[in-house]
């Protein structure tokens, strides 16, 4: 038996730097904020030690930050729906292809994930500005004569943060894809099914649990988007996450802040812990 | 009939081709617009640019911002990966290998810092640093073993998630065949695991090290006032202003990525890491 608890002690060192660090770094700071959500603010006097709902209830009565909420869960909705609209049939041609090619295909999907949602964005500018490539182009074909506005649009958010999104729901949805036994497929075609009802009653059905979970994966990334909101959609357009960190860090109305934060964590979780149940009762892992 | 089935399945075919090439294009057109704009001899936006030029480039060497913030990304980058993989590669061995009680607790535990948001993550940090220096003194706000302690746990979730991928794979029997040969624990570990796993080492590094070179909402909380890291520098000189010095910047942290993921997919193919 002591070789049994010799063992235990081994594993137990073996994961205990990496469970202390996330222990305090975020399990610890987590609670922290979840006890001063329930603060209260006065201003000029910081925060004040209490125990109220007060910050909760601003958060759902105050027509302001409803409207926080509203847009952020609009642009979220918009945005999942057109990522995985854009991001199918680049997934399926991933998974299907046979090129040699498919390390540069892949490295043309992970690049842009992995540049910066900033620099990205900066890209965006190039195209939205008013002197900017959309503009000049329509100028050109003579479809328009004065510039039109696309910066500071929700229009230009949703699209700078479908195309951050749309590489985590290729790689998600490719996989997904490539896990499908092409004999399904095949035997569809081979009985007279044309590729697109094959598609729909073959390869959609099966890979409806990826479809949930991409579809999570970018709900989740555009409620939490930072940098997209703040430079394509300038001041004046208020998200989730610029709100939380300007609360915090700008104003420094601690309770608040927490209380937003913790609001937009739950939403998070909760749809992560949704679509895991969903999918687990669904298709019984 | 059957004509019109061809047509419509010739015209759907082409509509896939389309549909999959404006993908890869949605993907790359604002990093393609970027790396343009660089070039372009005038400052203020116009299209077509009055003409090409690369002084640009040569400017960055006087922009301070830009040289300190890549520096102090570059280190906390650096530390954060071989903290993370120094943390995660003893619990990934014992979670791939033990059958224990807990351990798909302390799996999704480990993952944690990858399901919180990340802007919740550093508005905490930054309220408990503080509170934390106000109860004992330790200076933490601000600081950099605040700074990279707290990328370190953005590495943990990508280290863990790609070393048990890798080590799944392993065969137990070759490290058994080295123990009853004599081998030791730690020669084993160094001499015959590690070097077993080294691709998914290297994706865990590589995607460590982006991921913390990268992350602006943690570090926009953690930074000292008037220090910067290399995607705060960017991000505020955009809400500024957009103009080619910050497209040659961002160029160059586009071909730094670029080059690092190149060498990957030549050493371990990408298509085993993501």
């Amino acid at each position: 038996m002591a070789t049994g608890r010799a063992m235990a002690w081994r594993r137990a060192g073996a994961m205990a730097p990496a469970s202390l660090l996330v222990l305090g770094f975020l399990v610890l700071p987590m609670l922290l904020m979840l006890r001063y959500s329930f603060n209260s603010f006065v201003p000029g006097k910081f925060m004040v030690e209490a125990v109220t709902v007060e910050n909760y209830v601003k958060l759902a009565a105050d027509p302001y930050y409803r409207h926080v909420l509203g847009l952020t869960l609009t642009v979220s909705i918009s945005v999942t729906i057109l990522t995985l609209i854009v991001g199918w049939p680049v997934a399926q041609f991933l998974a299907r292809t046979q090129t040699r090619h498919k390390g540069l295909l892949l490295l043309a999907v992970v690049l842009p994930l992995f540049v910066g949602n900033a620099v990205r964005a900066a890209g965006w500018m190039v195209a939205f500005g008013r002197e900017g490539l959309v503009n000049r182009l329509l100028q050109a074909t003579g479809l328009i004569d004065v510039p039109l506005q696309i910066m500071f649009t929700p229009t230009a958010v949703i699209i700078g943060i479908v195309s951050v999104n749309l590489s985590y729901v290729v790689l998600t949805l490719s996989s997904v894809i490539e896990g499908i036994d092409r004999r399904a497929e095949e035997a569809a075609l081979s009985l007279g099914a044309t590729p697109f009802e094959t598609w729909r009653l073959v390869t959609l059905p099966l890979a409806l649990p990826g479809l949930l979970a991409a579809g999570v994966l970018s709900f989740i990334l555009s409620m939490n988007a930072y940098a997209t909101p703040v430079l394509l959609g300038g001041p004046s357009f208020q998200m989730m996450a610029p709100v939380v960190a300007d609360q915090v860090l700008q104003r420094a109305n601690w309770p608040f802040g927490a209380s937003l934060g913790f609001v937009l964590m739950l939403v998070t979780l909760g749809l992560t812990a949704g679509a895991n149940w969903l999918v687990g009762r669904r298709y019984g892992r | 009939m059957v004509t019109g089935d061809r047509l419509g399945e010739r015209f759907g075919r082409l509509a896939y081709g389309g549909a999959v090439w404006a993908g890869f294009g949605f993907l790359l057109l604002p990093i393609l617009l970027v790396l343009w704009l660089s070039f372009f001899s005038n400052e203020i936006l116009s299209l077509p640019p009055d003409g090409y030029s690369l002084r640009w480039y040569e400017g960055l060497l006087t922009k301070r911002d830009f040289i300190d913030g890549f520096i102090l990304s570059l280190e906390v980058a650096v530390l954060a990966t071989l903290a993370g993989l120094a943390v995660s590669v003893p619990a990934s061995l014992v979670l791939v290998r033990g059958r224990f009680k807990g351990r798909e607790a302390i799996l999704n535990f480990l993952m944690a810092p990858l399901i919180v948001p990340a802007i919740v993550i550093g508005a905490a940090l930054y309220i408990f640093f503080i509170q934390v220096e106000i109860a004992t003194d330790i200076p933490l706000a601000g600081s950099a073993p605040g700074l990279v302690g707290a990328h370190v746990l953005l590495t943990i979730p990508w280290c863990i998630r790609l070393l048990t991928a890798n080590l799944v794979g392993l065969d137990p029997a070759i490290e058994e065949a080295a123990a009853s040969l004599g081998a030791r624990g730690w020669v084993i570990l160094a001499r015959v695991t590690l070097p077993l796993i080294w691709p998914g080492l290297v994706a865990a590094a590589l995607f460590a090290f982006v991921v913390s070179f990268g992350n602006l909402e943690i570090s926009l909380f953690l930074v000292a006032p008037g220090e910067t890291t290399l995607p705060i520098a960017i991000l505020q000189y955009l809400e500024w202003k957009l103009d080619p010095t910050i497209a040659a910047v961002s160029t160059l942290q586009v071909v730094l990525i670029g080059a690092g993921l190149f060498a990957t997919d030549r050493v371990v193919g990408l298509a085993r890491v993501v």
